[in-house]
């Protein structure tokens, strides 16, 4: 689920984090009542600041995606499916505008990043 | 007590090679603090006047709300310290130093040493002469994990590790902060390895402090614009310019690295006639080395 965190990109890494499990819990690979890892765990795991996924868990709650509960750690809710498809939808905008940043970057436009991508999966553009 | 160590307009002078110019550094409890600079910068003699071994000519020192030198002992009883230089006794065995070292603090846990003995990989049985860098390392951050510090002092501990005992040392580290909450100090030219960890950054060069900021203001201020159309002299700029430097043979456009960045200040290329081609995010590498290059008398900066 973390793979690719990268300290060194200029999103935070308690954003992308939160990210993350709220991209596992839209798309159901985190059910409701889950356990999500300890904060000590996944900082070891992901060798970060325990800060940072204090931060990371305290964003989920405030956004209503997880419950941490006090000495008993911090629970999957509850997501209603109109909340998890905008979380989707949220995720791949941020990619999209990724990508077109990243294009304008060495030149490319708009225009032939949307005919790659229409080549890449395989469907014809409209005009 | 909000500060876990307060340096405030710290001098120190080493014949004329070298001096400290009023160092303030201010660490926040909790926190853990990257403190970054080249080699000679000054970082080990500045944590030297924090743990009592030089005394500053003038300033003040605090450590846990308590005045460095004066109450020197009770601050040490609290402190967890990784020199630079090993100082261990080459003729005892990695258990004979963790026996040797647990008499010296009343906060000392067995059980904790016995486990980071094993989770680190260390022979009991070893003497100290005969462990490689990395064992020496390892074995010096087990005896400042095991007397349970509020604070940890680490000067360079990965310095010269390979990346297996490297890994092991920072996850040893995180996980005592995870339940001990105590604050780290983390001194290191190997600025990768702080922007994982670190949520305050503090940047010293020459003796002198360059910046303190948390890590994310850190990384979020300083951009590279790319530039094109822009006068000469750009007059007030609502931002520091770090550097500035003209297109290639290939292109007009000027590459502008800045400090105190936020978007709305697009505006103000704006209104000097330029346009902004783009902006980019610097990683703590890039900021860094910026930030340094700056600070130094002989750049190329124009702004």
């Amino acid at each position: 689920m973390f793979s690719g965190i990268d300290p060194r990109s200029p999103t935070p890494l308690y954003e992308q984090i939160a990210a993350r499990i709220r991209l596992a819990v839209a798309s159901g690979d985190l059910r409701p009542a889950d356990a999500l890892p300890s904060v000590r765990v996944l900082a070891r795991e992901l060798r970060v600041n325990p800060a940072t996924v204090v931060q990371a868990y305290r964003d989920l709650a405030v956004d209503g995606f997880v419950e941490m509960r006090h000495g008993q750690g911090t629970f999957v809710q509850e997501v209603p499916t109109f909340r998890r498809a905008e979380e989707r939808a949220a995720q791949a905008q941020k990619l999209v505008q990724k990508l077109i940043e990243d294009g304008a970057r060495i030149g490319l436009v708009a225009d032939e990043l949307a005919r790659a991508f229409h080549t890449e999966v395989g469907v014809e553009i409209s005009e | 007590m909000s500060n876990a160590i307060e340096l405030t307009n710290v001098g120190w002078k080493a014949g004329k090679a070298f001096e400290l110019r009023d160092v303030t550094i201010r660490v926040p409890n909790g926190s853990i603090y990257g403190f970054l600079g080249p080699n000679g910068s000054g970082k080990t003699t500045t944590i030297r006047m924090f743990m009592g071994m030089l005394e500053p000519d003038h300033g003040e020192v605090r450590v846990l709300g308590r005045r460095v030198p004066q109450e020197m002992p009770r601050i040490m009883a609290q402190v967890g310290f990784v020199p630079e230089r090993p100082h261990l006794y080459p003729a005892l065995t990695v258990g004979e130093t963790i026996r040797y070292h647990s008499s010296f603090y009343d906060r000392w846990d067995q059980t904790w040493a016995e486990e980071l003995t094993a989770r680190l990989r260390l022979d009991s049985e070893r003497r100290v002469s005969r462990m490689s860098k990395g064992e020496t390392g390892k074995l010096l951050l087990l005896l400042a994990l095991s007397q349970r510090p509020s604070l940890l002092v680490l000067d360079e501990p990965t310095d010269g590790l390979d990346p297996v005992v490297r890994r092991d040392v920072l996850t040893a580290v995180l996980d005592y902060v995870a339940e001990s909450s105590a604050t780290v100090f983390i001194s290191s030219h190997l600025v990768h390895e702080l922007e994982r960890i670190c949520d305050w950054v503090g940047v010293l060069d020459d003796g002198q402090v360059v910046a303190e900021l948390p890590m994310q203001s850190f990384k979020n201020g300083i951009k590279r614009i790319h530039v094109s159309g822009a006068p000469d002299a750009p007059g007030d700029t609502p931002f520091v310019i770090l550097n500035r430097s003209e297109g290639d043979a290939f292109s007009a456009v000027e590459t502008w690295v800045v400090r105190g960045w936020q978007d709305p200040m697009r505006q103000y290329f704006e209104g000097i006639g330029a346009t902004v081609r783009g902006v980019v995010d610097l990683d703590l590498e890039e900021g860094f080395v910026e930030l340094l290059r700056s600070s130094r008398p002989n750049n190329h900066h124009r702004g």
